[in-house]
């Protein structure tokens, strides 16, 4: 996976290509447009994270440019902004998703890892694990062959966990993923037990192993046993 | 106190009516009495020259003429036909010579007439005689009333005239007075303040204006300036945010860290999404202010609150709270920005949650009155001082007392409410919970 990062904030584009070079992705890093107009010309990318506020650079203008070049590419936009406004320009230009500043790295990990797998058709959008299929194209969880009733909540939160599996994702991770909005301040909140509580009650139903282990203080992880 | 709510041209005309009707009242009064000093006056100066007139002719025929001398009349009288004037001599033995003027009544065959009378002694061939020479006043007395009455009714038509003409005039003048007020008023924010020039010829009202234009100018800079700079700054601090956040997720990632370590990262990540939720709501309130959302979506409140009640659902669940969503058979629909509407219900029903304790109530009602859909968020929670309620829609409004914080929920709600042309009350008793109705309209 070749991924390009178009941040003119230098720190925090380095701290973003620490992580996913952990994640054995392969990063370029631009810090301006104009370098990241050359390198989309140049190179094929898988991703291209972008953050659409550059000093030299209108982004939309960029990923219009880029789309010419790399048009397999997905590509994410990053904004200051943080609206629904700029949402829907980004998607009207070309852009595949959207993170508001500031975003949670593992939030990004796991939408790279859900658009990989759909990218890489059937077999990987499936994760299993014990008897579960987790079908993150048709968005449903399935014990053999029987549908497990999620709600949409439910699904959200251990998809999550899932893509994220072996990592505690603590609360405020939980809460951002699910509710996504900036409008929610109950951060240390307890509501996501309640998801939790439900998820692990529809699972034990099929299979009684604990998939989701609590981490006293912290959250949740997910861990296939 | 009453006299401060009447306007400046009814003032102005009020002082004038006045004016005049203490001026009419005078002149009712004065000028009769001057006319009647000046008849007097002259009536005097008559009374005079006929007494002369009468020295003379005892001089020239002697008084004999008058008073036959050892006769049985002592006296002599004399009135003219209508006893309008008349002369009396007779003899005296007071030997004292005077001469006076005064008002004097006589009753002549059962009529009563009033006389102003010159009385005189004066000495002939070795007697004296007293001369009085009277003058009916009745005719001045009559003049005078008419003079009164004229008066009157002359001031009367003539502080009619003026007062409509002054009315007329000082409307005339005020109005650009009035037009300014008006504009003052009908601007809620300075921009859209109506700068047209009002017409006008008075240079006191063009400063006024002027004066008013410039402040208003000034006031609607002040109002952007801050608008941008919370605009720019509250961008400023999502980028480092962001650093700091990426920072800590990637130092857990990649570091070894005890659960004691491990948890305060995250209370450290948890105050930065404070900061974040701060900073990305006064983002979204200078986003309004700017007017960057389009008021173009036919938004169901139906669906909307239906689905707000779903969201909510776990929180409901986790406080144990009872919630009750009553919504009409047919759908309410508004025109607006579904995502502004949806903050502003969210915030509404995220702090009837909050506010309430567990096992409380919470229910949403939206219902019509006359034709408009009108939504009620209601919560028998702790409720909101009576003191405090002024005050909850300001940003950042604390409450030491009730230990309670408004900060920018509901700040935002208002902001949204005014910017959908809504409007929003709030009704609540500490101990017994709150109601807020908005109005659709």
């Amino acid at each position: 996976m070749r991924i390009l990062i178009v941040e003119d904030e230098k720190s925090l584009a380095e701290e973003i290509v620490q992580f996913l070079r952990n994640e054995q992705y392969n990063c370029d890093i631009a810090f301006n447009g104009r370098d990241a107009s050359e390198m989309l010309a140049v190179n094929l990318y898988d991703f291209v994270l972008l953050d659409i506020g550059l000093p030299d650079y209108n982004g939309l203008d960029l990923i219009r440019e880029a789309k010419q070049y790399n048009s397999e590419a997905y590509f994410i936009v990053i904004t200051a902004r943080g609206e629904l406004d700029d949402k829907l320009k980004g998607f009207n230009s070309g852009a595949d998703d959207y993170l508001a500043k500031p975003f949670s790295i593992l939030e990004l990990h796991s939408r790279l890892q859900a658009i990989t797998r759909r990218k890489f058709g059937q077999s990987s959008s499936i994760i299993r694990f014990g008897n579960f299929a987790l079908d993150i194209t048709k968005l449903q969880l399935l014990h053999q062959a029987t549908t497990v009733n999620l709600t949409k909540k439910e699904y959200d939160l251990l998809s999550y966990l899932i893509l994220n599996k072996g990592r505690v994702l603590d609360r405020l991770q939980l809460v951002e993923h699910i509710w996504g909005s900036f409008y929610e301040d109950d951060f240390d909140s307890n509501y996501i037990d309640v998801h939790i509580k439900n998820i692990r009650k529809k699972l034990s139903e099929f299979d009684q192993a604990n998939y989701i282990k609590t981490v006293r203080g912290l959250g949740y992880k997910f861990e296939d046993v | 106190m009453f006299i401060n709510r009447i306007k400046l041209k009814n003032k102005i005309s009020i002082i004038n009516a006045l004016s005049k009707v203490l001026i009419i009242a005078i002149s009712v009064f004065i000028i009769p009495w001057i006319v009647n000093q000046m008849s007097i006056r002259d009536l005097d100066q008559q009374l005079i020259d006929n007494l002369d007139k009468t020295y003379a002719l005892v001089e020239q025929y002697g008084i004999d003429e008058f008073i036959k001398q050892g006769g049985d009349q002592q006296a002599y009288g004399s009135y003219n036909i209508f006893k309008e004037e008349y002369i009396s001599i007779e003899k005296v033995t007071d030997t004292s010579l005077f001469e006076e003027i005064d008002y004097s009544k006589r009753s002549i065959e059962g009529e009563t007439f009033e006389y102003r009378v010159i009385s005189a002694t004066f000495e002939s061939g070795g007697s004296y005689y007293l001369i009085e020479i009277g003058k009916s006043i009745n005719t001045i007395i009559a003049f005078q009333k008419q003079v009164k009455k004229f008066t009157f009714y002359f001031l009367l038509v003539l502080l009619g005239i003026t007062i409509l003409f002054e009315l007329a005039i000082t409307q005339y003048l005020l109005r650009p007075f009035g037009k300014i007020i008006e504009r003052l008023k009908a601007s809620n924010h300075p921009k859209n303040f109506d700068y047209t020039p009002v017409k006008t010829t008075s240079s006191d009202f063009k400063d006024l204006e002027e004066n008013i234009h410039g402040l208003m100018r000034k006031i609607e800079s002040a109002f952007n300036e801050e608008r941008d700079y919370i605009s720019n700054i509250s961008h400023e601090l999502l980028t480092p945010i962001s650093i700091i956040r990426t920072k800590l997720d990637n130092f857990v990632n990649t570091t070894q860290l005890t659960d004691d370590e491990m948890v305060k990262i995250i209370e450290s990540k948890v105050t930065l999404g404070r900061i974040t939720k701060m900073v990305r709501t006064l983002l979204l309130l200078s986003r309004i202010d700017n007017e960057e959302y389009l008021l173009a979506d036919k938004v169901n409140l139906n669906e909307l609150l239906t689905g707000l009640g779903t969201d909510f659902q776990e929180h409901f669940e986790q406080k144990n709270q009872k919630f009750e969503l009553s919504l009409p058979d047919q759908p309410a629909e508004v025109q607006g920005n579904r995502e502004l509407l949806h903050i502003l219900f969210f915030n509404l029903a995220n702090n009837a949650i909050k506010y309430t304790p567990d096992g409380g109530k919470i229910s949403i009602r939206l219902f019509r009155e006359e034709g408009i859909p009108l939504a009620e968020i209601v919560d028998n929670g702790i409720g909101i001082e009576e003191e405090n309620l002024p005050f909850i829609f300001t940003r950042f409004k604390k409450f030491q007392e009730s230990g309670n914080n408004f900060g920018l929920g509901l700040a935002l709600v208002k902001k949204i409410v005014d910017y959908q042309n809504f409007s929003i009350e709030v009704f609540s008793k500490p101990g017994e919970g709150s109601r807020f109705v908005i109005r659709c309209n």
